[in-house]
């Protein structure tokens, strides 16, 4: 079982999308598409049924929501449905004042235990159902203590979500961490979607996730919301 | 002798002496993960000096947590907050007394020290949560810093309590926390039937209450209640199911047709710390066949019977059969009408002489809660004993 990403070459690419139920990293420097890559995901999940939740730990759930509208007018519909969720760590700390009735709010990225116990909370609301995650980003939590905290956060987390039917999207920025903390990360997941800005190109290439057709750096170009890979990968035209 | 409010722990404990650390390791994820602020606020209430450490959410956050168990903090001016939370992420603090070095485990025990010093008199200090304060100054040096801060916290008369959420560290540093605590309380999820928490004290050094249980939730507002999901309630038709949970229930959800249970009733009863969901299955010959179905994973069952009616008392036991080994009461109903048996005659009459028997009017409440007592403390034995 496959879960698309909602960006048509890249589920090429993976021959379908990532596994269900996997945990898959997307590490990219800022600014580059790490976003689009996440929405999509989001949204494809959406399209194909699955409840989505989003673990928001830099923009409050009211952005997200807008930014995902843009996308996709059908987005009102899934939510009022029921079938969105948010978990916002931003709001409380930077004293907004939102109030949702699908979003819980988590006052701050230290209290790892408020947000994995919200996770599971939401997951178990509709237990049995396939969901998807979108956690944004593992960064800011590192920033506001330590990997090795943060890595046995996931570590219980990762579990979890694995156990409860989801599969997730899990984002660190490139750029604001030791090499270290990098593969400690890595270590827990099951796939790597990494991004990378070569000169004037960007790159992307994928580790782990299962049977992929290349793992080589392929380019691609980003067009409003779009991401779209434009180098070759297919066997035949691989020299 | 302190206690933390829960009333079965406290039995279990016999009270916390002065002077001891107790740790509640709680397992990651739990629903309602902050036993420790319960602790408090039982103690502040009580008038003891509360000083309590913020080290993973705001002061402001830790008053918004009280305010949704109904409580306000600014009318306890026995409570020191120690804000260990604002320098971490750079932000100015509101607090009198701030951890200005939030990585350094001495900087914690500067505050309480100063506290303990200041106020005297002995009470109980809350640290929130030790794993937090470990991730941020080192997991050694913490612990280190623990030993010297209970051994501080011993001398001035006070009690402490630990909230840790117990993610997967080194089983060598595991080692070394269980080491440095006088009693150990263990907190994870229970999933079957309805999810709720358990409690293990894994060690207590001044009692011997090791492996003592109890499952709970936390409300808001109520707090903590020592909780059962499934009571089921069963007899013979009209023995009075309905109106002995209706005389227990704060709220009940009926299902009668005609002065008849028709189908599954059910009601929460709220009583002492308890609380507890008992569902009443029909008495009609009809449903009995539903039985096992109908009661499974019940925790314990009211077996209620009409005192007057011996001739019943061979199905009542045969319905009570088929819950197999579990916690039971029998609840000996309408002993207000002529002719009830008593306590004794029934036990000859059913052949069961261990029975636990309760004389009940449910009519008119009496007794009821008796017998919910003898239940729940039947259901606690058997959790104790698995």
């Amino acid at each position: 079982m496959l879960a698309k990403t909602g960006i048509d070459r890249l589920d090429e690419l993976l021959k379908g999308g990532i596994p269900v139920k996997s945990n898959v990293l997307v590490y990219a420097p800022p600014f580059i598409g790490r976003e689009i890559i996440l929405k999509r995901f989001a949204l494809s999940g959406l399209e194909e049924g699955n409840d989505v939740l989003f673990v928001l730990t830099d923009k409050s759930f009211a952005d997200m929501r807008e930014e995902m509208i843009k996308l996709d007018k059908k987005y009102e519909k899934y939510e009022e449905e029921g079938r969105v969720r948010y978990i916002d760590v931003y709001s409380t700390s930077v004293e907004l004042k939102e109030e949702s009735k699908w979003a819980i709010f988590v006052d701050s990225p230290i209290n790892r235990e408020r947000i994995a116990s919200s996770i599971i909370q939401i997951l178990k609301e509709k237990e049995g159902n396939n969901h998807r995650i979108v956690f944004d980003s593992i960064s800011t939590l590192i920033v506001y203590s330590d990997a090795k905290a943060v890595f046995r956060f996931l570590q219980v987390l990762s579990g979890i979500c694995k156990r409860m039917n989801a599969t997730s999207m899990f984002s660190m920025t490139r750029g604001m961490h030791e090499e270290i903390e990098v593969q400690t990360i890595k270590h827990l997941m099951d796939g790597v979607i990494e991004l990378k800005e070569e000169g004037a190109r960007f790159q992307l290439r994928v580790q782990g996730c299962g049977e992929v057709i290349s793992r080589h750096w392929i380019d691609y170009v980003l067009e409003g919301e779009e991401l779209r890979l434009t180098g070759a990968f297919r066997m035949g035209r691989v020299a | 002798m302190i206690e933390t409010g829960i009333s079965k722990l406290d039995e279990y404990l016999g009270g916390i002496p002065e002077g001891k650390s107790v740790i509640f390791q709680i397992e990651p994820g739990v629903e309602e993960s902050n036993i420790a602020i319960h602790v408090l606020y039982h103690n502040l209430k009580k008038g003891l000096n509360g000083i309590y450490i913020a080290s993973e959410s705001s002061p402001k956050n830790v008053e918004k947590i009280f305010r949704e168990f109904g409580w306000e903090i600014k009318n306890f001016n026995n409570l020191y907050i120690i804000d260990g939370y604002s320098s971490l992420i750079g932000a100015p603090s509101e607090e009198k007394f701030v951890v200005e070095e939030p990585h350094d485990i001495r900087s914690y025990e500067d505050a309480i020290i100063e506290i303990m010093e200041k106020v005297g008199g002995g009470g109980i200090l809350v640290f929130d949560s030790l794993s937090n304060v470990m991730d941020m100054c080192g997991e050694r040096e913490t612990l280190e810093g623990i030993e010297r801060i209970n051994k501080d916290v011993a001398k001035e008369g006070y009690t402490s309590i630990y909230n840790f959420i117990s993610w997967p560290y080194k089983e060598a540093i595991l080692y070394r926390l269980r080491r440095l605590f006088n009693a150990i309380i263990e907190v994870r999820t229970v999933e079957d039937v309805v999810a709720r928490q358990r409690m293990e004290i894994k060690k207590a050094d001044w009692c011997q209450a090791e492996g003592k249980k109890l499952e709970f939730k936390i409300f808001k507002p109520e707090g903590i209640r020592i909780y059962i999901p499934k009571i089921s309630v069963i007899g013979p038709y009209q023995a009075g199911k309905t109106t002995f949970i209706k005389s227990i229930s704060r709220n009940f959800t009926p299902v009668e047709r005609l002065g008849a249970t028709v189908g599954v009733e059910h009601g929460t009863v709220d009583y002492k710390q308890y609380r507890a969901e008992i569902f009443g299955i029909p008495g009609q010959e009809r449903f009995l066949p539903l039985l096992d179905k109908l009661g499974s994973s019940s925790k314990g069952v009211f077996l209620v019977i009409d005192s007057t009616k011996p001739h019943e008392f061979e199905l009542a036991k045969n319905m009570l059969a088929k819950f197999g080994d579990i916690p039971y009461v029998i609840v000996a109903n309408k002993q207000d009408l002529p002719g009830a048996l008593r306590k004794d005659e029934l036990k000859n009459k059913m052949g069961l002489p261990e029975a636990e028997i309760v004389e009940t009017v449910a009519s008119q409440g009496k007794g009821v809660y008796e017998a919910f007592e003898k239940l729940v403390e039947k259901i606690l034995e058997c959790l104790n004993a698995s």
